[in-house]
Protein backbone atom coordinates (compact mmCIF):
# COMPACT_ATOMS: atom_id res chain seq x y z
CA UNK A 1 0.00 0.00 0.00
CA UNK A 2 0.94 3.65 -0.33
CA UNK A 3 2.51 5.61 2.31
CA UNK A 4 0.65 8.97 2.43
CA UNK A 5 2.63 10.14 5.20
CA UNK A 6 6.48 10.22 6.14
CA UNK A 7 7.97 11.33 9.07
CA UNK A 8 11.48 11.49 9.17
CA UNK A 9 13.53 11.91 12.74
CA UNK A 10 11.26 15.38 13.20
CA UNK A 11 12.59 16.67 16.40
CA UNK A 12 11.15 20.52 17.88
CA UNK A 13 13.06 22.21 20.65
CA UNK A 14 11.14 24.72 22.17
CA UNK A 15 13.58 26.98 24.49
CA UNK A 16 15.49 23.73 26.08
CA UNK A 17 12.54 21.91 26.04
CA UNK A 18 12.11 18.68 23.35
CA UNK A 19 8.24 18.39 22.97
CA UNK A 20 9.22 16.42 19.74
CA UNK A 21 12.19 14.19 19.88
CA UNK A 22 13.90 12.58 17.10
CA UNK A 23 10.12 10.91 15.71
CA UNK A 24 10.04 8.73 12.66
CA UNK A 25 6.77 6.98 11.09
CA UNK A 26 4.79 6.46 8.01
CA UNK A 27 1.10 6.07 7.71
CA UNK A 28 -0.18 4.27 4.81
CA UNK A 29 -2.97 5.97 2.26
CA UNK A 30 -6.39 5.74 3.50
CA UNK A 31 -6.31 4.48 6.84
CA UNK A 32 -7.42 6.03 10.06
CA UNK A 33 -4.39 6.77 11.81
CA UNK A 34 -4.10 7.67 15.76
CA UNK A 35 -2.10 9.41 18.38
CA UNK A 36 -2.55 8.60 21.67
CA UNK A 37 -0.89 10.64 24.12
CA UNK A 38 -1.50 12.56 27.49
CA UNK A 39 -1.58 16.60 27.49
CA UNK A 40 2.06 17.63 26.62
CA UNK A 41 2.96 14.53 25.13
CA UNK A 42 3.29 16.75 21.87
CA UNK A 43 0.52 15.95 19.47
CA UNK A 44 -0.55 19.30 18.83
CA UNK A 45 3.18 20.32 18.08
CA UNK A 46 3.99 17.41 15.60
CA UNK A 47 0.69 18.34 13.75
CA UNK A 48 1.61 22.03 13.88
CA UNK A 49 4.81 20.54 12.28
CA UNK A 50 2.80 18.03 9.20
CA UNK A 51 0.50 21.45 8.35
CA UNK A 52 3.45 23.78 7.82
CA UNK A 53 2.19 25.72 10.59
CA UNK A 54 5.80 25.52 12.45
CA UNK A 55 9.03 24.57 11.40
CA UNK A 56 10.68 21.41 12.81
CA UNK A 57 14.20 22.27 14.62
CA UNK A 58 15.21 19.36 12.65
CA UNK A 59 14.28 16.52 10.62
CA UNK A 60 11.36 16.90 7.86
CA UNK A 61 8.34 14.71 6.90
CA UNK A 62 6.42 14.11 3.41
CA UNK A 63 2.84 14.99 2.82
CA UNK A 64 1.46 12.85 -0.10
CA UNK A 65 5.77 13.13 -1.39
CA UNK A 66 5.74 16.86 -0.76
CA UNK A 67 8.32 18.55 2.42
CA UNK A 68 6.37 20.59 4.54
CA UNK A 69 10.22 22.43 4.75
CA UNK A 70 10.05 23.25 1.07
CA UNK A 71 6.68 22.58 -0.54
CA UNK A 72 4.52 24.06 1.66
CA UNK A 73 1.72 25.13 -0.40
CA UNK A 74 1.35 21.87 -2.25
CA UNK A 75 0.87 20.40 1.37
CA UNK A 76 -1.17 22.82 1.46
CA UNK A 77 -2.94 22.31 -1.21
CA UNK A 78 -4.07 18.85 -0.44
CA UNK A 79 -4.53 18.62 3.65
CA UNK A 80 -7.80 19.71 5.77
CA UNK A 81 -6.75 21.33 9.25
CA UNK A 82 -9.21 20.52 12.32
CA UNK A 83 -7.50 22.47 15.00
CA UNK A 84 -7.17 21.84 19.08
CA UNK A 85 -9.26 24.75 19.14
CA UNK A 86 -11.90 25.97 16.78
CA UNK A 87 -10.93 28.98 14.83
CA UNK A 88 -14.57 29.87 13.22
CA UNK A 89 -14.25 33.58 11.71
CA UNK A 90 -17.25 34.50 14.08
CA UNK A 91 -17.60 38.20 11.91
CA UNK A 92 -18.99 35.58 8.71
CA UNK A 93 -22.21 33.17 9.47
CA UNK A 94 -21.53 29.16 8.74
CA UNK A 95 -22.19 29.33 5.10
CA UNK A 96 -19.41 32.54 4.51
CA UNK A 97 -16.53 30.40 6.67
CA UNK A 98 -16.85 27.48 4.38
CA UNK A 99 -17.01 29.76 1.18
CA UNK A 100 -13.97 31.81 2.22
CA UNK A 101 -12.14 28.53 2.52
CA UNK A 102 -12.92 27.43 -0.75
CA UNK A 103 -11.70 30.76 -2.33
CA UNK A 104 -8.25 30.49 -0.17
CA UNK A 105 -8.34 27.15 -2.13
CA UNK A 106 -9.05 29.37 -5.75
CA UNK A 107 -12.29 27.05 -5.92
CA UNK A 108 -14.70 28.43 -8.46
CA UNK A 109 -17.96 28.82 -7.52
CA UNK A 110 -19.83 26.30 -9.03
CA UNK A 111 -17.45 23.99 -8.20
CA UNK A 112 -17.48 25.09 -4.32
CA UNK A 113 -21.52 26.17 -4.21
CA UNK A 114 -23.14 22.05 -4.69
CA UNK A 115 -20.12 20.74 -2.41
CA UNK A 116 -20.82 23.03 0.16
CA UNK A 117 -24.56 22.34 0.23
CA UNK A 118 -24.21 18.87 0.86
CA UNK A 119 -21.61 19.66 3.40
CA UNK A 120 -24.39 21.37 4.97
CA UNK A 121 -26.70 18.92 4.73
CA UNK A 122 -24.11 15.86 5.60
CA UNK A 123 -23.32 17.95 9.06
CA UNK A 124 -26.90 18.99 9.57
CA UNK A 125 -26.50 22.73 9.52
CA UNK A 126 -28.37 23.37 6.66
CA UNK A 127 -31.08 25.24 8.15
CA UNK A 128 -28.15 27.43 10.74
CA UNK A 129 -26.02 28.62 7.16
CA UNK A 130 -27.40 31.62 7.44
CA UNK A 131 -26.02 32.05 11.47
CA UNK A 132 -23.43 33.54 13.00
CA UNK A 133 -21.29 30.41 14.66
CA UNK A 134 -20.79 31.90 18.04
CA UNK A 135 -25.21 31.29 18.52
CA UNK A 136 -23.53 27.41 17.81
CA UNK A 137 -23.37 24.64 20.50
CA UNK A 138 -19.77 22.97 21.01
CA UNK A 139 -20.66 20.00 19.17
CA UNK A 140 -22.28 22.43 16.16
CA UNK A 141 -19.24 24.57 16.09
CA UNK A 142 -16.79 21.83 16.11
CA UNK A 143 -18.81 19.72 13.09
CA UNK A 144 -18.80 23.19 11.01
CA UNK A 145 -14.88 22.98 11.52
CA UNK A 146 -15.00 19.48 10.41
CA UNK A 147 -16.81 20.14 6.98
CA UNK A 148 -14.75 23.43 6.48
CA UNK A 149 -11.43 21.36 6.61
CA UNK A 150 -13.29 18.80 3.80
CA UNK A 151 -14.33 21.75 1.27
CA UNK A 152 -11.31 21.19 -0.96
CA UNK A 153 -11.76 17.29 -0.72
CA UNK A 154 -8.27 17.13 0.95
CA UNK A 155 -5.71 13.60 0.39
CA UNK A 156 -5.00 13.83 4.06
CA UNK A 157 -7.03 15.18 7.45
CA UNK A 158 -5.59 16.24 10.36
CA UNK A 159 -8.10 15.91 13.21
CA UNK A 160 -6.32 17.17 16.62
CA UNK A 161 -8.51 16.30 19.49
CA UNK A 162 -11.99 16.30 17.39
CA UNK A 163 -14.33 15.27 20.05
CA UNK A 164 -12.29 16.83 23.25
CA UNK A 165 -15.32 18.62 25.45
CA UNK A 166 -18.28 16.85 23.23
CA UNK A 167 -21.22 15.36 24.83
CA UNK A 168 -21.65 11.44 24.01
CA UNK A 169 -24.20 12.05 21.61
CA UNK A 170 -22.17 14.30 19.62
CA UNK A 171 -18.99 12.75 19.91
CA UNK A 172 -20.86 9.47 18.34
CA UNK A 173 -22.27 11.48 15.72
CA UNK A 174 -18.70 12.80 14.99
CA UNK A 175 -17.09 9.52 14.83
CA UNK A 176 -19.87 8.22 12.45
CA UNK A 177 -18.87 11.06 10.59
CA UNK A 178 -15.26 10.27 10.36
CA UNK A 179 -16.00 6.39 9.40
CA UNK A 180 -17.48 7.64 6.72
CA UNK A 181 -14.59 9.38 5.71
CA UNK A 182 -12.64 6.08 5.97
CA UNK A 183 -10.52 5.57 2.63
CA UNK A 184 -11.82 8.27 1.15
CA UNK A 185 -8.78 10.09 2.21
CA UNK A 186 -5.96 9.62 5.02
CA UNK A 187 -6.67 10.29 8.33
CA UNK A 188 -4.32 11.22 11.13
CA UNK A 189 -6.23 11.97 14.33
CA UNK A 190 -4.78 12.87 17.53
CA UNK A 191 -6.77 11.72 21.13
CA UNK A 192 -6.88 10.69 24.64
CA UNK A 193 -9.82 9.00 24.82
CA UNK A 194 -9.32 5.53 24.78
CA UNK A 195 -12.57 4.21 22.75
CA UNK A 196 -12.23 7.06 20.62
CA UNK A 197 -9.01 5.19 19.54
CA UNK A 198 -10.43 1.74 19.36
CA UNK A 199 -13.54 2.62 17.48
CA UNK A 200 -11.63 4.60 14.82
CA UNK A 201 -8.26 3.49 14.19
CA UNK A 202 -6.83 1.41 11.83
CA UNK A 203 -3.60 2.21 13.88
CA UNK A 204 -2.68 3.71 16.96
CA UNK A 205 0.49 5.00 18.36
CA UNK A 206 0.82 5.77 21.79
CA UNK A 207 3.52 9.09 22.53
CA UNK A 208 5.02 10.88 25.57
CA UNK A 209 7.55 13.32 26.07
CA UNK A 210 7.75 13.47 21.78
CA UNK A 211 8.97 9.84 21.37
CA UNK A 212 6.78 6.99 20.40
CA UNK A 213 6.61 4.38 23.15
CA UNK A 214 3.92 1.85 21.59
CA UNK A 215 2.94 0.69 17.60
CA UNK A 216 0.38 -1.27 16.31
CA UNK A 217 -3.15 -1.76 16.36
CA UNK A 218 -5.45 -1.74 19.74
CA UNK A 219 -5.41 -5.84 20.13
CA UNK A 220 -1.59 -5.77 19.16
CA UNK A 221 -1.24 -3.39 21.69
CA UNK A 222 -3.61 -4.87 24.26
CA UNK A 223 -1.67 -8.42 23.73
CA UNK A 224 1.70 -6.89 23.82
CA UNK A 225 1.82 -4.41 26.67
CA UNK A 226 -0.70 -5.48 29.03
CA UNK A 227 1.39 -8.71 29.98
CA UNK A 228 -0.04 -9.65 33.55
CA UNK A 229 -3.30 -11.49 33.72
CA UNK A 230 -5.73 -10.26 36.14
CA UNK A 231 -8.23 -12.77 37.51
CA UNK A 232 -11.39 -11.72 39.68
CA UNK A 233 -12.03 -14.74 42.44
CA UNK A 234 -14.96 -15.19 44.62
CA UNK A 235 -15.82 -17.20 47.48
CA UNK A 236 -18.86 -18.09 48.71
CA UNK A 237 -17.58 -19.52 52.40
CA UNK A 238 -14.41 -19.82 54.18
CA UNK A 239 -12.95 -16.54 52.40
CA UNK A 240 -10.10 -15.82 55.17
CA UNK A 241 -9.01 -19.51 55.40
CA UNK A 242 -8.70 -19.15 51.52
CA UNK A 243 -6.80 -15.66 52.00
CA UNK A 244 -3.96 -17.63 53.72
CA UNK A 245 -3.84 -19.92 50.60
CA UNK A 246 -3.54 -17.41 48.06
CA UNK A 247 -0.96 -15.15 50.32
CA UNK A 248 1.21 -18.46 50.47
CA UNK A 249 1.32 -19.26 47.21
CA UNK A 250 4.56 -18.12 45.23
CA UNK A 251 2.77 -17.69 41.93
CA UNK A 252 0.17 -14.26 42.38
CA UNK A 253 2.09 -11.13 41.99
CA UNK A 254 -0.23 -8.94 43.46
CA UNK A 255 -3.84 -9.99 45.54
CA UNK A 256 -6.76 -7.30 46.67
CA UNK A 257 -9.25 -8.06 48.70
CA UNK A 258 -13.19 -6.83 48.46
CA UNK A 259 -15.05 -8.55 50.94
CA UNK A 260 -15.61 -11.99 49.53
CA UNK A 261 -13.99 -11.24 46.62
CA UNK A 262 -10.13 -10.90 45.35
CA UNK A 263 -8.40 -9.20 42.33
CA UNK A 264 -5.25 -10.95 41.72
CA UNK A 265 -2.56 -11.02 38.29
CA UNK A 266 -0.45 -14.39 37.62
CA UNK A 267 2.52 -13.60 35.54
CA UNK A 268 1.16 -16.08 32.66
CA UNK A 269 -1.71 -18.44 32.43
CA UNK A 270 0.46 -21.72 32.88
CA UNK A 271 0.04 -20.63 36.78
CA UNK A 272 -3.71 -20.99 36.96
CA UNK A 273 -3.90 -24.90 37.02
CA UNK A 274 -1.32 -24.76 40.24
CA UNK A 275 -3.36 -22.31 41.77
CA UNK A 276 -6.85 -24.12 41.48
CA UNK A 277 -5.47 -27.22 42.43
CA UNK A 278 -4.19 -25.24 45.95
CA UNK A 279 -7.60 -23.56 46.22
CA UNK A 280 -9.92 -27.11 45.03
CA UNK A 281 -13.26 -26.08 43.62
CA UNK A 282 -15.30 -26.57 46.71
CA UNK A 283 -16.78 -23.30 47.77
CA UNK A 284 -15.22 -21.02 44.76
CA UNK A 285 -18.83 -19.23 43.68
CA UNK A 286 -17.22 -17.44 40.23
CA UNK A 287 -14.07 -16.83 38.57
CA UNK A 288 -13.02 -14.95 35.78
CA UNK A 289 -10.55 -13.11 33.52
CA UNK A 290 -10.22 -9.27 33.17
CA UNK A 291 -9.75 -8.23 30.11
CA UNK A 292 -6.75 -6.15 29.37
CA UNK A 293 -8.04 -2.48 28.28
CA UNK A 294 -6.14 0.10 25.94
CA UNK A 295 -6.18 2.01 29.10
CA UNK A 296 -4.50 -0.08 31.11
CA UNK A 297 -1.70 -0.19 27.99
CA UNK A 298 -1.81 3.62 28.24
CA UNK A 299 -1.02 3.76 31.50
CA UNK A 300 1.24 1.48 32.06
CA UNK A 301 3.14 3.33 29.41
CA UNK A 302 2.83 7.15 29.98
CA UNK A 303 2.53 6.57 34.15
CA UNK A 304 -0.03 7.49 36.76
CA UNK A 305 1.21 10.97 36.76
CA UNK A 306 -1.19 13.95 36.34
CA UNK A 307 0.29 16.23 33.57
CA UNK A 308 0.07 20.14 33.58
CA UNK B 1 -0.65 36.69 -7.99
CA UNK B 2 -1.77 37.87 -4.57
CA UNK B 3 -4.98 36.28 -5.22
CA UNK B 4 -5.50 35.23 -1.68
CA UNK B 5 -4.32 38.71 -0.17
CA UNK B 6 -7.60 39.52 -2.61
CA UNK B 7 -9.76 36.70 -0.55
CA UNK B 8 -8.90 38.01 3.18
CA UNK B 9 -9.31 41.88 1.94
CA UNK B 10 -12.76 40.56 0.36
CA UNK B 11 -13.34 39.25 3.69
CA UNK B 12 -12.86 42.24 5.67
CA UNK B 13 -14.56 44.44 3.24
CA UNK B 14 -17.84 42.47 3.65
CA UNK B 15 -17.63 42.61 7.46
CA UNK B 16 -17.37 46.24 7.33
CA UNK B 17 -20.22 46.47 4.89
CA UNK B 18 -22.48 44.99 7.80
CA UNK B 19 -21.43 47.46 9.74
CA UNK B 20 -20.78 50.77 8.11
CA UNK B 21 -23.25 52.88 9.13
CA UNK B 22 -22.28 52.61 12.60
CA UNK B 23 -18.77 52.61 12.30
CA UNK B 24 -19.18 55.27 10.11
CA UNK B 25 -21.14 57.50 12.91
CA UNK B 26 -18.80 56.34 15.41
CA UNK B 27 -15.85 57.51 13.47
CA UNK B 28 -17.30 61.09 12.59
CA UNK B 29 -18.44 62.07 16.02
CA UNK B 30 -14.48 62.55 17.22
CA UNK B 31 -13.59 64.87 14.55
CA UNK B 32 -16.80 67.15 14.12
CA UNK B 33 -16.52 67.76 17.91
CA UNK B 34 -12.88 68.97 17.60
CA UNK B 35 -13.88 71.27 14.55
CA UNK B 36 -17.24 72.47 16.26
CA UNK B 37 -14.89 72.86 19.32
CA UNK B 38 -11.86 74.56 18.06
CA UNK B 39 -12.64 75.68 15.03
CA UNK B 40 -16.21 77.23 15.50
CA UNK B 41 -16.07 77.72 19.36
CA UNK B 42 -12.39 79.55 19.29
CA UNK B 43 -13.32 81.78 16.17
CA UNK B 44 -13.67 84.76 17.38
CA UNK B 45 -10.36 84.13 19.88
CA UNK B 46 -7.65 83.11 17.02
CA UNK B 47 -7.07 84.80 14.00
CA UNK B 48 -6.23 83.57 10.74
CA UNK B 49 -3.14 81.49 10.52
CA UNK B 50 -0.75 82.05 7.87
CA UNK B 51 -3.93 84.16 6.37
CA UNK B 52 -6.68 81.23 7.00
CA UNK B 53 -9.26 81.45 8.81
CA UNK B 54 -8.46 78.85 11.26
CA UNK B 55 -11.49 76.46 11.17
CA UNK B 56 -10.33 76.27 7.67
CA UNK B 57 -6.65 75.66 8.46
CA UNK B 58 -7.34 72.68 10.75
CA UNK B 59 -9.89 70.92 8.51
CA UNK B 60 -7.53 68.96 5.94
CA UNK B 61 -5.57 67.91 9.78
CA UNK B 62 -8.99 66.38 10.92
CA UNK B 63 -9.28 64.44 7.85
CA UNK B 64 -6.12 62.99 7.39
CA UNK B 65 -6.29 62.30 11.02
CA UNK B 66 -9.33 60.41 11.23
CA UNK B 67 -7.64 58.22 8.30
CA UNK B 68 -4.43 57.55 9.86
CA UNK B 69 -6.24 56.78 12.86
CA UNK B 70 -8.68 54.27 11.43
CA UNK B 71 -6.04 52.31 9.75
CA UNK B 72 -3.80 52.23 12.43
CA UNK B 73 -6.76 51.01 15.21
CA UNK B 74 -7.87 48.94 12.00
CA UNK B 75 -4.59 47.06 11.25
CA UNK B 76 -3.59 46.60 14.51
CA UNK B 77 -6.69 45.57 16.65
CA UNK B 78 -6.78 42.90 13.38
CA UNK B 79 -4.62 41.66 13.29
CA UNK B 80 -4.44 40.98 16.63
CA UNK B 81 -7.82 39.56 17.21
CA UNK B 82 -6.91 36.94 14.08
CA UNK B 83 -4.10 36.13 15.30
CA UNK B 84 -4.26 35.70 19.16
CA UNK B 85 -8.20 35.72 19.90
CA UNK B 86 -10.02 34.00 16.91
CA UNK B 87 -6.84 32.47 15.77
CA UNK B 88 -8.06 32.33 12.03
CA UNK B 89 -4.49 33.57 11.06
CA UNK B 90 -4.04 30.02 11.73
CA UNK B 91 -7.04 29.03 9.63
CA UNK B 92 -5.24 31.21 6.61
CA UNK B 93 -1.97 29.51 7.07
CA UNK B 94 -2.92 26.03 6.47
CA UNK B 95 -4.93 26.98 2.98
CA UNK B 96 -2.32 27.41 -0.19
CA UNK B 97 -1.71 30.66 0.26
CA UNK B 98 1.48 32.31 1.32
CA UNK B 99 2.16 34.10 4.68
CA UNK B 100 2.82 37.19 2.04
CA UNK B 101 -0.89 37.02 1.12
CA UNK B 102 -2.38 37.17 4.39
CA UNK B 103 0.11 40.62 5.64
CA UNK B 104 -0.45 42.59 2.37
CA UNK B 105 -4.63 41.65 2.86
CA UNK B 106 -4.45 42.83 6.18
CA UNK B 107 -2.25 45.95 5.37
CA UNK B 108 -4.88 46.77 2.25
CA UNK B 109 -7.71 46.06 4.51
CA UNK B 110 -6.59 48.50 7.51
CA UNK B 111 -5.40 51.19 4.56
CA UNK B 112 -9.35 50.67 2.99
CA UNK B 113 -10.73 51.73 6.05
CA UNK B 114 -8.65 54.95 6.67
CA UNK B 115 -9.18 56.14 3.09
CA UNK B 116 -13.03 55.32 3.58
CA UNK B 117 -13.36 56.95 7.20
CA UNK B 118 -11.22 60.28 5.93
CA UNK B 119 -13.54 60.50 2.41
CA UNK B 120 -16.30 60.42 4.67
CA UNK B 121 -15.68 63.01 7.59
CA UNK B 122 -13.84 64.93 4.31
CA UNK B 123 -17.69 64.86 2.72
CA UNK B 124 -19.23 65.42 6.65
CA UNK B 125 -16.85 68.94 6.95
CA UNK B 126 -17.90 69.73 3.45
CA UNK B 127 -21.38 69.72 3.76
CA UNK B 128 -21.68 71.40 7.42
CA UNK B 129 -18.95 74.37 5.90
CA UNK B 130 -18.70 76.79 3.27
CA UNK B 131 -14.87 76.18 2.18
CA UNK B 132 -15.14 74.66 -1.09
CA UNK B 133 -11.51 73.02 -2.90
CA UNK B 134 -10.84 72.79 -5.99
CA UNK B 135 -10.75 69.21 -7.48
CA UNK B 136 -6.96 69.66 -8.56
CA UNK B 137 -6.03 70.20 -4.87
CA UNK B 138 -8.01 67.42 -3.53
CA UNK B 139 -6.48 65.18 -5.95
CA UNK B 140 -2.68 65.87 -4.67
CA UNK B 141 -4.02 65.53 -1.00
CA UNK B 142 -5.63 62.12 -2.00
CA UNK B 143 -1.86 61.30 -2.42
CA UNK B 144 -0.73 62.38 1.01
CA UNK B 145 -3.90 60.94 2.31
CA UNK B 146 -2.89 57.40 0.99
CA UNK B 147 0.22 57.40 1.93
CA UNK B 148 -0.21 58.51 4.57
CA UNK B 149 -2.91 55.22 5.46
CA UNK B 150 -0.24 53.43 4.15
CA UNK B 151 2.16 54.00 6.79
CA UNK B 152 -0.07 53.40 9.58
CA UNK B 153 -1.58 50.73 8.19
CA UNK B 154 1.87 49.44 8.53
CA UNK B 155 2.64 50.78 11.40
CA UNK B 156 -0.34 48.89 13.21
CA UNK B 157 0.18 45.50 11.27
CA UNK B 158 3.22 45.34 13.20
CA UNK B 159 1.77 45.99 16.48
CA UNK B 160 -0.89 43.38 15.99
CA UNK B 161 2.10 41.41 15.40
CA UNK B 162 4.28 41.59 17.77
CA UNK B 163 2.16 42.85 21.10
CA UNK B 164 0.36 40.06 22.41
CA UNK B 165 -1.49 41.86 25.07
CA UNK B 166 -4.34 44.01 24.35
CA UNK B 167 -3.40 46.41 26.94
CA UNK B 168 -0.14 47.33 25.44
CA UNK B 169 -1.63 47.96 21.75
CA UNK B 170 -3.47 50.49 23.51
CA UNK B 171 -0.78 51.62 25.28
CA UNK B 172 1.13 52.39 22.17
CA UNK B 173 -1.49 54.64 20.71
CA UNK B 174 -1.75 56.76 23.56
CA UNK B 175 2.23 57.28 23.62
CA UNK B 176 3.48 57.40 20.61
CA UNK B 177 0.61 57.39 18.09
CA UNK B 178 -1.48 60.27 19.44
CA UNK B 179 1.17 62.82 20.19
CA UNK B 180 2.68 62.09 16.84
CA UNK B 181 -0.42 63.09 15.22
CA UNK B 182 -1.21 66.08 17.48
CA UNK B 183 2.17 67.33 17.47
CA UNK B 184 2.08 67.49 13.63
CA UNK B 185 0.66 70.48 13.46
CA UNK B 186 -3.12 69.60 13.19
CA UNK B 187 -3.79 72.58 15.27
CA UNK B 188 -1.26 74.74 15.07
CA UNK B 189 1.42 75.88 12.45
CA UNK B 190 4.78 74.66 12.06
CA UNK B 191 6.08 78.32 12.28
CA UNK B 192 5.29 77.88 16.44
CA UNK B 193 8.13 75.53 16.62
CA UNK B 194 11.64 77.12 17.86
CA UNK B 195 13.65 77.54 14.58
CA UNK B 196 16.20 75.46 15.85
CA UNK B 197 13.90 72.12 16.18
CA UNK B 198 12.32 72.76 12.82
CA UNK B 199 14.02 70.99 10.37
CA UNK B 200 14.09 67.69 12.68
CA UNK B 201 10.12 68.33 13.02
CA UNK B 202 9.86 68.60 8.95
CA UNK B 203 11.56 65.31 9.01
CA UNK B 204 9.27 63.26 10.98
CA UNK B 205 7.24 60.87 8.49
CA UNK B 206 3.55 62.87 10.26
CA UNK B 207 4.49 66.25 9.73
CA UNK B 208 5.02 64.69 5.88
CA UNK B 209 1.13 63.17 5.92
CA UNK B 210 -0.45 66.45 7.68
CA UNK B 211 1.72 69.50 6.76
CA UNK B 212 2.19 68.31 3.32
CA UNK B 213 -1.66 66.99 3.18
CA UNK B 214 -2.80 70.86 4.01
CA UNK B 215 -0.86 72.24 1.80
CA UNK B 216 -2.19 70.52 -0.87
CA UNK B 217 -5.47 70.51 0.21
CA UNK B 218 -5.44 74.75 0.70
CA UNK B 219 -2.42 75.63 -1.88
CA UNK B 220 -2.53 73.10 -4.42
CA UNK B 221 0.57 72.48 -4.21
CA UNK B 222 2.93 69.12 -4.03
CA UNK B 223 5.76 69.44 -1.51
CA UNK B 224 8.66 67.64 -3.07
CA UNK B 225 10.12 67.28 0.47
CA UNK B 226 7.34 65.89 2.19
CA UNK B 227 6.05 63.50 -0.56
CA UNK B 228 9.31 61.82 -0.91
CA UNK B 229 9.74 61.73 2.89
CA UNK B 230 6.39 60.05 2.85
CA UNK B 231 6.53 57.87 -0.03
CA UNK B 232 10.00 56.33 1.39
CA UNK B 233 8.37 55.93 4.71
CA UNK B 234 5.46 53.99 3.29
CA UNK B 235 7.85 51.65 0.97
CA UNK B 236 9.89 51.08 4.41
CA UNK B 237 7.47 50.24 6.68
CA UNK B 238 5.26 48.52 4.34
CA UNK B 239 8.60 46.34 3.73
CA UNK B 240 9.28 45.91 7.55
CA UNK B 241 5.55 45.06 8.17
CA UNK B 242 6.20 42.31 5.37
CA UNK B 243 9.48 40.98 7.32
CA UNK B 244 8.10 41.13 10.89
CA UNK B 245 4.87 39.41 10.15
CA UNK B 246 6.86 36.70 8.46
CA UNK B 247 9.17 36.06 11.06
CA UNK B 248 7.14 36.12 13.81
CA UNK B 249 4.34 34.24 12.17
CA UNK B 250 6.63 31.19 11.27
CA UNK B 251 8.39 31.06 14.98
N1 LIG C 1 4.66 27.64 21.79
C1 LIG C 1 5.23 26.92 22.78
N2 LIG C 1 6.28 27.41 23.47
C2 LIG C 1 6.87 26.67 24.43
N3 LIG C 1 6.48 25.45 24.79
C3 LIG C 1 5.43 24.90 24.16
C4 LIG C 1 4.75 25.61 23.10
N4 LIG C 1 3.75 24.82 22.64
C5 LIG C 1 3.81 23.68 23.36
N5 LIG C 1 4.81 23.72 24.27
C6 LIG C 1 5.19 22.64 25.20
O1 LIG C 1 5.52 21.52 24.42
C7 LIG C 1 5.01 20.32 25.00
C8 LIG C 1 4.13 19.61 24.01
O2 LIG C 1 2.92 20.36 23.85
P1 LIG C 1 1.79 19.94 22.84
O3 LIG C 1 2.38 19.62 21.54
O4 LIG C 1 0.75 20.99 22.88
O5 LIG C 1 1.25 18.61 23.53
P2 LIG C 1 -0.15 17.86 23.37
O6 LIG C 1 -0.85 18.40 22.18
O7 LIG C 1 0.22 16.42 23.21
O8 LIG C 1 -0.92 18.09 24.63
C9 LIG C 1 4.31 20.74 26.28
O9 LIG C 1 5.20 20.55 27.36
C10 LIG C 1 4.02 22.20 26.07
O10 LIG C 1 4.03 22.87 27.30
MG1 LIG D 1 -2.70 19.19 22.00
Amino acid sequence: MRTALSIQSITKVYDGLRAVDSLSMEVRAGTIFGLLGPNGAGKTTLIKILTTLMRPTSGDALVEGHSVLTEGTAVRRIIGVVPQENNLDRYLTARENLVLHARMHRMRRREFTPRIDELLELIGLSGRQHDFPDTFSGGMQRRLVVARSLVHTPRVLFLDEPTAGLDPQSRRALWEYIQSLRSKMTIFLTTHYMEEAEELCDRIVIMDHGASLADGTATELKDAFAHSHLYELEFRANTDRYEGVLRSLPCIESLERKGNVFRLSLPAEEHLKPLMDAIGSADIKRICLEEPSLEEVFIQLTGRKVRE
Amino acid sequence: MFRGAFTIWGRDMRVLRRSLFSELLAVIAYPLTLYLAFGVGLKGYIADVDGIPYSLFIAPGLISMTAVSAAFEESAWSMWFHRRVQRTIEEYRVNPISVYDIVIGKIVSGFSQGAIKGMAVAGVIFLVTPFRFPLEHFLVYLYFIAFGSMVFSCCGTVCGTVIDKPENIGRVQGVVIVPLIFLSGIFFPLSSYPGSVLPFVRMIPTTAIFEGARLALLRGVMEPEYSIILAVTAAVSFGLAVWIFNRKIEE
